[in-house]
């Protein structure tokens, strides 16, 4: 959290198109999202007669992605930080399986973005290039992709949430527009601002971006959250607001980061507590290992050390992930 | 409380006009009271109209019911997940269980993996019942309610109906009347999987990215079919551009009934009508429109965290 706050900080009154320090190292992790966005144009959506819903283009992408990602890495990473990295940044592109797209993606960039921070790829300096460029290349990867295979809105919270498939766009967006003259919370409802300036601000290019797929009804009806929100005083007021949002309902929300991976590079520290109504968990503590036909155990991700709710996750597996290049903490 | 009362609440809720708090608690305790007697796998008879997840979305369910038939001319059968997500779980989740006490007998509703203390405190629920009554009495009342709907329903001892899928823990239906289902939904084991599952195409069973439940393939549902002498499973919990799809042959499909989810997905509702003879016929039906000038005003403050 304390990282992306800092991003937070370097874009404070930016435009996307601001004059800034662009290191080596920035250009080349631009190089690999514009070979993905080269990649993905030419993986076209394929029929979709068979599917639920997402397009299982997607698929291949993903596949080319995860197969591409290694090599883009070598110039930028050390040999041995190439597994867990592109692990991490292969899953900021949505499920595989799920063909779907949320938030906890969303926060697997930041971790990539983290990791090259902590192997000293980038560093302070890069901050702000790192939310202005690098960030705003991969929201616009991640619209293409959205866009084009149908991905599911993964965990939405629907008129109860921010957004179906991002928060940080929402939130250093609004770091973007501190002070700025008079562009105004509540100007998102102003077409003609939202036109003129989508391109310079990450949270205008949201609310058109949302704008123009959820055409059948104005923005007050279809996202609540960001009419209320733009009843707010400040933009300043609008920025505090979301990291407090995004502490407490994406990072401690446990449907998002029971999925986050932990490593060498981004290490799980303490236990974990599950808030539970004041009657108890009511939970079954009754756990058995149920067996397929071949007689081999079958475990749900993360029952492979059943635990019960409250329990902290023991540190065997934070030692565990060290041997591991990835390593999905437990459902509980 | 009285029949007329009642009917002039369900009146009241099909206006998409909340109850008091007091009414809901009476209302919550007596369908407890109907809850609780019922099965773990409901014995239903046919002729049934069976339909998937409607997350709050109020007015698409008044369209589900132009298109189905009212309840109580048409018996229903409702697979969970009521709430979250939509704008009116709270209207969505009482006239339903308004319903459901006023023709216990006409409709069914089996519990979904968002019928939760966890899920709800995620996805909206919580929230809503927050803002419309100010305290979380009865978002209590309605989890205790969640805690007594059944798992699972059997229509014609043919048609097995649950929100999810399969377990890998269980083969007979007569294994799943055992589970004690009073509960918060667990993080494991049986009843878990059969609100989180989901069909895929892969032999056996799979690990879920979902976190909870299973994946499981045509194999198992074959086996599972053929073990307990049915014919089909239908069952919800994923999102279908349709409304609903067959899957493996026919031996199961997935009927969603939320159209236009989360106002971007495009895709169109479904409602599974089983006449007598259990012949199957989908009928499909699009988001309600004009809804926006009805929505009531309940958010005109800025969320907490932004004050």
């Amino acid at each position: 959290m304390g990282f992306i706050e800092r991003l937070n900080e370097s874009v404070k009154g930016l435009k996307i198109d601001s004059e800034i320090e662009v290191s080596p190292s920035i250009e080349k992790v631009l190089g690999l999202l514009d070979a993905l966005l080269q990649t993905k144009a030419e993986i076209p959506p394929v029929d979709n007669a068979l599917s639920r819903f997402g397009n299982p283009a997607f698929v291949t992408f993903y596949d080319k992605a995860a197969e591409m990602i290694p090599e883009l890495l070598k110039p930028i990473v050390p040999n041995d930080s190439i597994p867990e990295i592109s692990a991490y940044l292969v899953e900021s592109f949505g499920n595989r399986r799920r063909i779907d797209y949320g938030t906890g993606h969303e926060a697997n960039f930041i971790a990539f973005l983290l990791c090259l921070e902590k192997l000293g790829v980038i560093s302070s300096r890069d901050y702000t290039a790192a939310v202005l460029r690098v960030f705003v290349k991969y929201m616009s990867l991640m619209r293409e992709l959205q866009f084009s295979y149908w991905l599911e809105p993964a965990g939405s919270h629907g008129v109860w949430g921010l957004d179906d498939y991002h928060f940080l766009p929402f939130m250093f967006g609004s770091a973007q527009l501190i002070d700025h003259k008079y562009i105004r919370p509540k100007s998102i409802h102003d077409p003609d601002i939202i036109e003129q300036f989508s391109k310079s601000y990450m949270y205008l290019g949201c609310i058109a971006f949302i704008n123009s797929v959820k055409n059948t009804a104005s923005l007050r009806w279809h996202s609540p959250m960001l009419d209320d929100i733009s009843a707010a005083k400040s933009w300043a007021k609008v920025n505090g607001g979301m990291i407090k949002m995004y502490k407490a309902e994406v990072l401690n929300k446990l449907p998002i980061m029971q999925h986050f991976m932990f490593g060498t590079l981004i290490k799980f520290e303490g236990g974990s507590t599950v808030e539970n109504e004041d009657e108890g968990c009511g939970h079954d503590h009754h756990h058995s290992v149920e067996v397929d036909k071949d007689g081999k155990e079958v475990y749900a991700m993360g029952q492979e050390h059943p635990e019960c709710c409250g329990i902290p996750i023991p540190s065997a597996i934070a030692a565990a992930a060290a041997g591991q290049s990835r390593r999905p903490i437990p459902f509980d | 409380m009285g029949s007329s009362d009642l009917d002039r609440q369900i009146e009241q809720l099909r206006q998409c006009e909340i109850i008091t708090e007091n009414e809901v608690k009476t209302l919550c305790q007596k369908a407890r009271e109907i809850l609780a007697e019922e099965s773990n796998v409901q014995k239903i008879d046919a002729p049934v109209t069976i339909c998937g997840d409607i997350h709050g979305q109020f007015y698409d369910l008044k369209e589900l019911f132009k298109v189905g038939g009212e309840c109580p001319d048409t018996n229903y059968l409702f697979m969970g997940d009521f709430v979250d997500r939509g704008f009116y779980s709270v209207e969505t989740f009482l006239l339903l269980l308004a319903l459901k006490v006023r023709y216990p007998d006409r409709i069914t509703l089996i519990r979904g993996n968002h019928e939760s203390r966890q899920i709800t405190q995620v996805y909206g629920f919580y929230d809503e019942c927050l803002r419309k009554y100010g305290s979380v009495n009865v978002w209590r009342y309605c989890c205790e309610v969640f805690d007594h709907l059944a798992l699972s329903a059997i229509i014609d001892n043919k048609i097995f109906c649950v929100h999810g899928g399969l377990s890998p823990s269980i083969n007979t239906i007569d294994q799943i009347r055992s589970i004690d289902r009073k509960l918060e939904v667990p993080h494991d084991g049986a009843m878990c999987d059969l609100l989180w599952s989901d069909p895929d195409d892969i032999e056996g069973w799979g690990l879920s990215p979902r976190g909870a439940g299973y994946l499981f393939g045509g194999d198992v549902v074959q086996s599972f079919l053929h073990n307990n002498d049915l014919n089909l499973i239908a069952r919800a919990h994923q999102l279908v551009m349709e409304g609903y799809k067959l899957l493996f042959n026919d031996t199961i499909v997935t009927v969603w009934s939320a159209p236009n989810y989360c106002y971007r997905c495009g895709n169109v509702a479904a409602i599974l009508e089983l006449n007598d003879n259990l012949e199957s016929n989908y009928k499909i039906f699009d988001a309600a429109v004009g809804v926006e000038a009805r929505g009531a005003g309940l958010r005109k403050r800025a969320p907490d965290y932004f004050l």
